[in-house]
């Protein structure tokens, strides 16, 4: 598929926008946008110590896996919180708060397993920088996609779009359907919210509100968190409250919150393409083959 | 009863699934139903026939 200037959207900007991507801040700052490089970087890292200061070594508790003695590659990674998502897409930050909070000796790792006052809101805002860093770099590779494909003619001012991008997926993520409102697609976009948010809610009835809870289903948790306003609600209602058994549907509980989450990604990715599209146009089909051809010889 | 509840929940969670899916490919809200109506009838036969080339596996195998 081609824009009708003939620009292929999927031609990425390569593996050095998209690795300065996990640094917040590091693209605008490359743009010569200094302002909101600072804002980046200082949002995203406040945000995740405004967390961690609270779950500390927890966070290596809740990791795709352990940091132990074995010194195989998933135990390093894990040793510098990198096996920590979506924290791991605010690196930076990150990493410090890895280094600050590990303690091999058993106590430490008795403290990871520790709950604590407090970590189901601290969970959601340290993952909230992760996302939050992700959204920045959304919005500095909309920039650079901007400097590489769009070049007006003589005279011609360079079109703004309905709305920014990555903008829109950030509103989506905290409101599905927020950022199609936004981005000219009002009805869709209520549509889409709506579909979202009644799978996530049925999720968190069958299962008496405990499917969203970080501490014990963390892998489960990461697609929950997709959708960024339910996992706060869930982290500041549902998440500390007290279990007096296991609720019968409470498996099904937890795939339909980390479906409904899954389809939040949706959601935002589309949001971001409908603001997108408001400055780089899709071509018709003919267009498209054309471009398809010339592609092949 | 849980499993009929279960199966309640299946059809219209997967034409909400098919709206946000389908949604990608349209701009108006009548479109979008219109495609996810169509795509929850297409996935619910495909459901069916897995179902059923399941059940006639546990009854080859004897399960």
């Amino acid at each position: 598929m081609v824009t009708k200037d003939g620009i292929d959207p999927a031609k990425g900007l390569g593996w050095g926008p998209f690795l300065m991507g996990f640094v917040p801040g590091l693209l605008q700052f490359q743009l010569g946008q200094k302002a909101r490089a600072a804002a980046a970087f200082l949002s995203c890292t406040a945000l995740f110590f405004a967390g961690w200061v609270v779950v500390g070594e927890r966070l290596f508790y809740w990791g795709l896996s352990n940091p132990d003695d074995s010194g195989s590659v998933a135990s390093t990674l894990s040793r510098f919180g990198l096996a920590v998502l979506p924290e791991v897409l605010n690196l930076p930050g990150n990493l410090v708060g890895a280094l600050l909070a590990f303690d091999g000796s058993p106590e430490g790792l008795r403290l990871e397993r520790m709950p604590r006052d407090f970590e189901h809101i601290c969970g959601f805002l340290t993952a909230a920088s992760g996302m939050l860093a992700a959204f920045w770099a959304a919005q500095a590779h909309w920039e650079l996609r901007l400097r590489r494909d769009l070049r007006p003619a003589e005279g011609e001012s360079r079109p703004a779009p309905t709305a920014d991008p990555a903008l829109c997926a950030a509103l989506s993520w905290l409101v599905p359907g927020l950022g199609h409102a936004r981005a000219g697609q009002k009805d869709k976009g209520v549509a889409m919210g709506i579909a979202v948010l009644v799978v996530f809610a049925l999720g968190l009835l069958v299962s008496s509100g405990h499917a969203v809870d970080r501490a014990n289903y963390m892998v489960w948790w990461i697609g929950q968190n997709l959708f960024g306003g339910g996992s706060l609600f869930a982290a500041l209602v549902t998440g500390p409250m007290q279990s007096a058994g296991t609720p019968i549907d409470l498996d099904l509980g937890i795939v339909l919150c980390t479906v409904a989450g899954l389809m939040n990604l949706v959601v935002m990715c589309d949001a971001y393409t409908v603001a997108e599209r408001s400055v780089f146009p899709v071509a018709t089909g003919a267009a498209n083959a054309a471009a398809g051809k010339e592609a092949g010889a | 009863m849980n499993l009929l509840f279960r199966i309640a929940v299946y059809v219209p969670v997967l034409f909400l699934i098919a709206v946000v899916v389908v949604g990608q490919h349209h701009d108006n809200l009548q479109d979008t139903l219109r495609s996810a109506v169509a795509r929850t009838v297409r996935w619910a036969v495909w459901t069916a026939v897995l179902v059923a080339c399941m059940l006639a596996l546990a009854l080859v195998i004897g399960w």
